[in-house]
């Protein structure tokens, strides 16, 4: 054999050997990629799990923890603050809609003020569109305000917007508020106590023709959420309370 | 030694470019997705929901997990890792959305298909079902191109 017939079999082993060794890399690479795909989206479940089945975080307790009585009536919203108060905001939104919960998160303290100077009212329409959860704090909604810790409950729930609401969180959450809800609140969760007004509120609004959450209402103009802000929302709120 | 014998045409430079956008935007398009629908668990299993095809324990593992498998196969091809098998994971991924959409609209259901978040029954005059359509196919041809041609600038293949 020619020593340059050698050297050319010589070299077809290497790069045979070479092509191998990059076919093993890259299979270990394929590997490590789909290994971190099911991991990340394991984690992405184990993740949204927590985030929807854990408990309620402490409640913010802004607003007069004053326990207030307030009637639940078929069709009528939930009034939170002084039912004399000059101004009239009604709002509809769903507790599980994600921009409710940032309106809340941005409006919620304009919101508070409102109600705790007696300028403004707060008529909740809680509507149920997204889910069971959705009805199930629509209705615990309705059976916290009858028992006078609505306006706390109202932030508790879009404050903890992401979590599935099954009764065990409905009434955790109410237990973050005051420390004994009472026996009347947990059967009004657990028995759907208020579902008939739940529907009917849904009614309302489809009556009304609401189909976004959140929509609302100063003294029954619509106001465009798109372009308002907090301060012109106070400012409004002001105005409208001074012409009174 | 085999060399590349064939002149470096104008076309072999424009390929891999070609490649580098493609993936850039299926990556850009599934990150926002993923992100968007990942925001809001509830929301996410609602929208599967309302395509009534699967039992209710799948729907909210699909609605907890898919958003994670858009982030993951964006991320995969925003760095250009393993493109050809991502793009092929990416594809099956648009053609069961391309199906479930298809299957909703052949029922006459009326739904928000629910591809960047939110998602749920909407009255009949706003469903999008064709352009939801043309844009999945849209991202199919990325990805289909993405199959033939792997090889892009700025990726870790190369």
């Amino acid at each position: 054999m020619t020593s340059s017939a050698r050297r050319a079999r010589e070299q077809a082993r290497q790069r045979a050997a070479a092509a191998a060794k990059r076919q093993r890399q890259r299979r270990i690479v394929l590997l490590v990629v789909v290994i971190s795909l099911v991991v990340l989206i394991g984690g992405g479940i184990a993740f949204q799990a927590w985030r929807t089945l854990r408990a309620p975080s402490a409640a913010p307790t802004t607003g007069s923890p004053s326990l207030t009585p307030v009637a639940v009536t078929e069709g009528k919203p939930i009034v939170l603050g002084t039912a004399e108060a000059p101004v009239k905001l009604s709002l509809y939104e769903d507790f599980h809609c994600p921009h409710c919960a940032e309106f809340e998160e941005e409006y919620g303290p304009v919101l508070s003020d409102a109600q705790d100077s007696g300028k403004a009212a707060l008529e909740v329409y809680p509507m149920s569109f997204i889910d069971a959860g959705s009805a199930a704090a629509a209705n615990a909604m309705a059976c916290a305000a009858e028992a006078g810790f609505g306006s706390q409950y109202y932030q508790g729930l879009f404050a903890n917007h992401t979590l599935q609401w099954n009764d065990d969180q409905l009434i955790e959450l109410a237990k973050q508020i005051t420390p004994v809800p009472g026996e009347a609140f947990e059967t009004c969760v657990t028995s759907r106590g208020h579902a008939g007004w739940v529907d009917s509120i849904n009614a309302a609004a489809d009556a009304k023709g609401i189909n976004s959450t959140p929509t609302m209402f100063l003294d029954g103009t619509r106001l465009d959420l798109a372009s308002l802000t907090p301060e012109a929302l106070q400012t409004k709120i002001e105005e409208a309370a001074t012409t009174r | 030694m085999i060399t590349e014998t064939a002149p470096r045409s104008r076309l072999q430079s424009v390929v891999p470019r070609v490649s580098t956008v493609a993936r850039l935007v299926l990556a850009a398009v599934f990150i926002a997705a993923g992100t968007l629908k990942a925001i809001d668990p509830s929301g996410s299993v609602a929208a599967v929901r309302a395509y009534e095809l699967v039992p209710a324990g799948l729907e909210t593992l699909i609605g907890w997990g898919l958003p994670f498998l858009e982030i993951g196969l964006g991320l995969l091809l925003a760095l250009g890792l393993q493109t050809r098998a991502v793009a092929i994971a990416s594809a099956v991924l648009l053609l069961t959305l391309i199906a479930a959409v298809v299957s909703v609209a052949a029922r006459g259901l009326s739904i928000d298909c629910g591809c960047f978040g939110g998602g749920g029954p909407v009255p009949p005059s706003e469903t999008n079902y064709a352009s939801e359509i043309v844009r999945d196919l849209g991202l199919l041809l990325l990805a289909g191109w993405l199959i033939w041609q792997p090889r892009s600038r700025f990726s870790l293949d190369s």
